[in-house]
């Protein structure tokens, strides 16, 4: 039967439990006083000023997508790659390796149109703006 | 939910409690504190020569995490306000050391418009050692009663006045 | 050129708002006019026989017997290689005197700090305010006749003084 994946359940449960266990026995033990001056958020001991969502660069997100397509399309490739040889003995090796290279191909052409636009660059240069109401506008951020 | 002030007073309970408070004593983290000149010697008892790590004693950037406030310095009225804050947002069980003479008595400027006389008037001290500045040696001092003082403190056990604040 | 040469340049140019060379025991000083401080100040930064491009320390005392508050400028020149003292005596009720933090940087935080400690407004200031005690603090404490507040929000100022000597201390 399926015994192998006795091993994964033990460990799964195993780590459930201890971290159960500790987390429980953390919570008998320790004391526990919440208090409304304890719950403040930490400004150095200052009154908390402001909003502390921030905005974030969107070229996190940019690399992060990047790297998600280019890591599924490699995923993809894995299982073709698995079989190619059994199907070269087969005699259908060309249907492969057309259908590989135009997979690869489609997903070179998003590759290139991300280089074109400039989302591959960590360093990127402000250019200011020749509308003299959004020159306000920009002066504004950061 | 907690145990908490519970637990009758057996053998075993109060070993319990032995081991509870020996576990907080050897790992106690201290909130860097430092106001004035007795910070620096703070920091050299945290550097190698008078080692704190080898109490298990680790300088702690924020209170949010550490479980000893070592106030070292003079306090000053306007620093005054944010140490209460500061040492209401550490988590129990907490501990004040006083470091030096500024931060228990106001020490050389005591006289001074701006100083607040001794950090006790604004929160509650369990150790205060006196110098200007105390040498390394002496605040290990300070440090070794505190950790003293830790294991006589009950927080299973039932008691009559809890270590709890 | 020696404080004289400079207090001859100044009076050539000024007038009566400066004041002859006074010597104390270390340093001769020049006094000046509180409201046109500023303009010799600019003078002194600007021409080339003086160049003081450094404004060295800006502090002030509290005469009360004297009924001022004085406000003492040291000047330096790299160029020359001169030093000055000038000295700017304000009236204590209303203590006004003109800013230099347009001639130098330096003034404006040591303004600040006259400001917060003895009370002097300094006019075309841009951002005069405290700089060493709380915002919210109320009096000057460097003038002689400050009294301290018996607490700072619920913190007693109050001295339990253990010292057996005659100090002035509250109650």
């Amino acid at each position: 039967m399926h015994f192998d994946y006795a091993n994964v359940l033990v460990f799964m449960a195993l780590g459930v439990v201890l971290c159960a266990l500790m987390m429980g026995l953390g919570a008998l033990l320790r004391p526990s006083n919440p208090e409304r001056a304890k719950l403040t958020t930490y400004e150095c001991g200052e009154e908390v000023q402001g909003d502390s969502w921030i905005n974030f660069n969107i070229r996190f997100y940019l690399v992060a997508l990047v790297f998600v397509i280019f890591d599924v399309e490699v995923a993809f490739i894995y299982p073709v790659v698995a079989v190619f040889k059994q199907w070269v003995a087969d005699g259908n090796g060309l249907f492969a390796l057309t259908e590989i290279v135009l997979f690869v191909g489609i997903l070179v052409l998003g590759l290139v149109y991300v280089w074109v636009k400039g989302d591959l660059q960590w360093i990127k240069t402000v250019v200011a703006p020749e509308d003299p109401a959004r020159r306000s506008a920009v002066a504004g951020d950061e | 939910m907690s145990l908490i002030n519970s637990v009758p007073e057996m053998v075993l309970t109060t070993k319990v409690d032995a081991f509870l408070n020996w576990t907080r004593k050897s790992s106690l983290w201290y909130m860097l504190f430092g106001l004035a000149c007795c910070a620096i010697e703070m920091m050299q008892t945290g550097g190698p020569r008078a080692d704190l790590d080898r109490f298990g004693m680790a300088p702690r950037a924020t209170p949010r995490v550490s479980d000893l406030m070592i106030v070292a310095g003079t306090l000053t009225l306007k620093m005054a306000l944010r140490t209460k804050v500061l040492y209401e947002q550490m988590p129990d069980p907490k501990y004040v050391l006083s470091m030096g003479s500024c931060a228990s008595c106001g020490g050389l400027f005591q006289l001074a418009y701006s100083v607040c006389d001794g950090v006790d008037k604004i929160i509650p001290v369990d150790v205060y050692v006196p110098g200007c500045p105390p040498r390394p040696e002496a605040l290990t001092e300070g440090l070794l009663l505190l950790q003293e003082k830790m294991m006589q403190e009950k927080w299973l056990v039932r008691s009559s006045t809890p270590a709890t604040a | 050129m020696d404080t004289q040469a400079i207090q001859r340049k100044l009076e050539a140019a000024f007038g009566g708002v400066v004041g002859p060379v006074a010597s104390g025991r270390v340093e001769s000083w020049i006094e000046v006019d509180p409201d046109r401080i500023d303009e010799v100040a600019a003078m002194l930064a600007g021409d080339a026989d003086t160049r003081f491009e450094c404004l060295s320390n800006l502090s002030g005392v509290d005469y009360p017997a004297h009924g001022h508050i004085q406000v003492v400028y040291n000047l330096i020149s790299y160029t020359h290689g001169h030093e000055l003292t000038l000295k700017v005596n304000a009236d204590r009720d209303s203590p006004e005197v003109k800013t230099l933090s347009g001639v130098w940087a330096a003034a404006n935080w040591l303004e600040r700090e006259v400001f917060d400690l003895l009370g002097v407004n300094f006019v075309g200031h841009p951002d005069l305010r405290r700089i060493l005690l709380p915002d919210d603090w109320v009096g000057n404490p460097l003038r002689k006749d400050y009294v301290e507040a018996p607490d700072y929000h619920g913190i007693s100022t109050i001295r339990e003084s253990m010292l057996r000597i005659d100090l002035p201390v509250k109650d």
